[in-house]
Formats: C-alpha cells, structure tokens, sequence
C-alpha cells in the first residue's frame, strides 16, 4: 500500500530531525571551532540574518534564472538531439563523437571558454548549466526512442503511420521513463553547473557567496547557509520532475 | 457472454460485395538468419475471392503469419507478386494500405491509451475529426462486444478481452481486405466458438475479404468458403478445401468428412520428426 502523503512527512520530517540533532551533537561533542564546522543553530541564526538583510535572495535569485532557463533550454535541446540520434544511426555516428568529447572535457575548463565568447553574463551561465544537463537527457532520451516494442512499431507501420507519427504516438510516450530518468539527473546538474559558472564569471548567486564568506570573512556559517539553500534548490527541483514525471506516466 | 454484434438483419447475398479480390502469385519471402537465410514462403501462389472468407490452416512456421504480412504490404517478397483489387487495375499492396486491416496474433496494444484511443488509432493517424472517430470507436468496440471496457487500458484487460481491442481497431477502418492472425487464440474453446458465429454474422453483413490464420481444424470449417492448408517451411499451399455449407452455420457443423479431408492434408504436410503431431480441436 502506498504510504498516504501525511506519512512521508513525518518520514521526511522526522529523518531531518535525526540529520541536524546528530549534527548538533557532533559539534559539541568535539568542541570543532565555527570556522569549521558551526553548529546548526549558529547555521539557522546566521540564515536567519542573511534573510533578513536581503543579501541571501538577491544571490538565491541570481542562481535561480541560471538554473532556470539553463535546464529548460539544455534540457530542450537535448530531447530533440536524443530523438535525432536515437533514430537515425547515421546521426548517431556523425555526432556521437563530439558530444562525448564535449562530456568527457570538464565543464570547470569549457567555462572560461564559454565566457570569453559569450560575454561574462548571464548567457554565458546559463549556457554552462544548458551544457552540464544536456548530456545525460540526450543520451537517455537516445537509448529511449530506441527501446520502443518493434511489434508496436510494425503495428503503427500496417496502419500506415508518418516517420513523426511513430515518434509522437510509440517512441517518445515509450520513452518518457527512461527521459525522466534524464531529467532527473539533469536538474540536479544544473544546480552545479550554476555554482560553476558563477566561481568563473559572476558577482551575484550561492556560488559567489560561498566565495564572499571564505575570502577574507571565514563567515563560515554563511557558508553553510549558502549551501543549504543549494541543497533546498536542488531537492525542489527534483522534486518537481518528480511530480511532472508522475503526471505523465500512467503506472503499467 | 458478450457477444459480437452485427449492424442489422442480414440475408446472405443481400449484402452489397465490399471486398476486394487478393492474388498472391509464386511468392517467395525470405529472411536472413545465422547460415544464410531462412525461406518462409516458396513459389506460394492462391486467389482469393473478393468478399470471400479464407482460412489458412498449416503446420508451425509454415508462413502463415509471413503470408498475412505480405499481403499487408509489410514485407514485399524477395520474388512473386501480390495484387489486391479487380483484374485491371489490381495493385500491389503497400505498408499502411488502406485497403487492408491487419489484427496482429498478438493484440499490441499502446499501453498508455485507454482501449477507445487504441481503436480510433488508425482514424485520428489518418487524421479523421474527432467527433466521428468517438462514433465508429464506439461503434466497432459494440462489434466485438467490449463496450463496458472502453474506458480501461490495456494492462487491466484480460487476454481475450486484449484481442478483441485489437480485433475492433481492425474493424473500425471497415477495409476491404481485413487479415486476422489467430484472432480468438486467447479465448476459451466455448467462448471461441461463440465468436466463430458471430465473426461470421459480422462478415454475412458486410461482406469484406477475410483472410483468417488458425490452428483449429473445427474453426475452419465453422468459417471458411475455403480452407488453405499451407505445407512446412518454406511454406507453399498444399491444397485448398472448398466448404461449400450452408450458412450462418452454427457451432455443431457437422462436416466430419471435410475435417478428415483437412486433417489428413495437415498430416501429409508435416516434417517427419512432427508426425506424431495431432492438429488442434
């Protein structure tokens, strides 16, 4: 039986508890300075300040439309190239190579690059999250298209279905579970991906901050804090595809 | 027991002819396998009669399911010549002809529709209004008697019900050719012969070509005009039964010397390590 949603709260709620008391206790129990490890309350009050000066949103929004439109237009894209791969070999050959290579170069090196062409502005950031979840999306989407039922292919084929109509109507609704499992690795991705570009090119977003509070400050607890809201931003968005996901996809 | 049901009242000959003949001649269709290749059908030739109902009767892997193919235009022969229509302007069929309806041995389904969706596939692929997609849906679902499960997806249907769905989006295209790979093999015996009759009530009223593949003996000659015993692979007609009983006939044909003749025809045509194979009820 399917736990009822007021279940997975206290689940959720209570595991949290666990985490941050086993937190607290670490903390005191070995006397670590705060510049190391702060424990969670000194965390939540320096949070809480950081509210309240507006310094914690201006940054979490400087984050939120790189990842945003990053993982929108990255993920876009990597569907349309994954159904282009996925049904032609011809493609997959002539392009595979590339893609791959672009994967295999650490995103940290082609930031740089992409900054010294696109400007060091938003673009250039939201073309590195776009870059970071293409990947994975891409190829799901590819090995997807490929594993619908060939009988289901042939049945479409006798009712004398178009080339876009076998796409639209078998291999991207056959696909979805395995897209979705794309996405999901995709939009956590992004969350990196945005700190990296920031590191290279920004003077707004969590990235930077974590940069501001170690430079100079040792405000660790601000670092903390900048890291927690990249975990919560993280854990939002997955949960979101997660619910698209269930939206979409009938149970078997 | 859900029945299928035919459009109205019907008097054999009554019914306008809405079929189109089917000429297969010297087929040959093979496929490649790991020495070679494999011969399905050879130098396999057979006229079928518009508005006719054949039924092709032949050992496993004589082609059956090959030959239905072919005749859909899915796989075109390595040689020979497959025709649908009148003499003069017959035409080789061609994938997604709209000419023929083929209702699979297994139903494929899409699982993420719900069984109407399936069976106004082939209209809205076609891109018929939706209206009129939503009527002959209905229309053809009442045909095979599987109205109440309209709504349902595939995964919460039984076999027979599964088949049936296949059997209705077949139907709803009303083409003039309409192949049936073993269309009521998940059925029970009783139920099967129930929808023996009333398959061939629905053909009676409308008169369609109808080209049936079975295992069943007794089902053949409930239903056919001719029966087509296929030999072993590669697969050519061994000989064709002519029943010419009356009909509507009933569950209880009694045709005990044409059964003999088709399972003897069966029996020869067997691969010699088969022959202790009986042929089904």
């Amino acid at each position: 039986m399917d736990a009822g949603p007021v279940r997975r709260l206290v689940t959720a709620v209570t595991s949290l508890a666990v985490f941050v008391a086993a937190w607290k206790i670490l903390t005191v129990l070995t006397g670590t300075p705060e510049y190391i490890l702060p424990a969670p309350d000194v965390v939540a009050e320096r949070g809480m300040r950081a509210i309240g000066s507006g310094i914690l949103w201006q940054h979490l929004w400087a984050t939120l439309i790189e990842v945003v439109p990053g993982f929108a237009l990255g993920g876009v894209t990597a569907i349309a190239v994954g159904v282009a791969l996925g049904k032609s070999v011809v493609i997959e050959r002539v392009l595979s190579p590339y893609i791959v290579a672009a994967q295999a170069v650490p995103i940290l090196a082609l930031a740089p690059l992409l900054d010294i062409w696109f400007g060091g502005g938003l673009v250039s950031r939201v073309l590195v999250v776009a870059l970071i979840v293409f990947f994975p999306i891409a190829i799901a989407t590819m090995v997807g298209i490929r594993s619908a039922d060939p009988r289901l292919r042939e049945m479409l084929r006798s009712l004398g279905a178009t080339p876009g109509q076998v796409t639209a109507r078998l291999e991207i609704p056959s696909a979805l579970p395995v897209i979705f499992g794309g996405l999901r690795v995709g939009v956590t991705l992004a969350v990196i991906g945005a700190v990296v570009s920031e590191w290279v090119s920004a003077s707004t977003g969590l990235g930077v901050l974590i940069n501001i509070a170690d430079q100079g400050l040792f405000d660790t607890p601000l670092m903390f804090v900048a890291l927690v809201a990249l975990a919560i931003i993280g854990l939002a968005f997955y949960g979101l595809v997660v619910q698209v996901e269930r939206r979409l996809i009938q149970p078997a | 027991m859900a029945q299928l049901q035919t459009d109205e009242g019907h008097a054999a000959g009554a019914v306008a002819n809405g079929g189109l003949a089917v000429h297969i001649h010297d087929v040959t269709v093979s496929f490649p396998a790991p020495e070679g290749r494999l011969t399905a059908l050879h130098d396999c030739s057979l006229d079928v009669a518009a508005g006719s109902l054949t039924v092709v009767i032949g050992p496993n892997g004589s082609g059956k399911s090959t030959l239905l193919r072919v005749i859909a235009g899915l796989l075109v022969p390595d040689a020979g010549r497959v025709t649908i229509g009148p003499a003069p302007d017959a035409e080789e069929p061609r994938a997604g002809d709209p000419r023929v309806g083929i209702a699979f041995q297994q139903p494929r389904l899409l699982p993420w529709l719900t069984v109407t969706e399936n069976v106004e596939l082939p209209l809205s692929l076609a891109g018929v209004p939706r209206a009129e997609r939503v009527e002959r849906a209905a229309a053809a679902l009442r045909q095979v008697g599987i109205s109440d499960a309209a709504r349902l997806r595939p995964a919460e249907l039984s076999g027979g019900m599964a088949q049936r769905a296949g059997l209705a989006r077949a139907l709803v295209s009303d083409p003039p050719v309409l192949l049936l790979d073993e269309p009521f093999s998940a059925l029970d015996a009783l139920t099967r012969e129930a929808f023996d009759t009333e398959l061939q009530r629905l053909w009676l009223s409308r008169r369609r070509t109808l080209i049936l593949v079975t295992h069943s003996v007794s089902e053949a000659v409930r239903l056919a005009d001719a029966v087509v015993v296929l030999t072993a692979r590669p697969g050519s007609v061994a000989r064709r039964v002519p029943i010419e009983l009356p009909r509507p006939r009933g569950v209880d044909v009694a045709a005990a010397e044409l059964d003999e003749e088709i399972r003897a025809a069966l029996a020869s045509v067997h691969p010699p390590e088969l022959a202790a194979w009986t042929p089904g009820p």
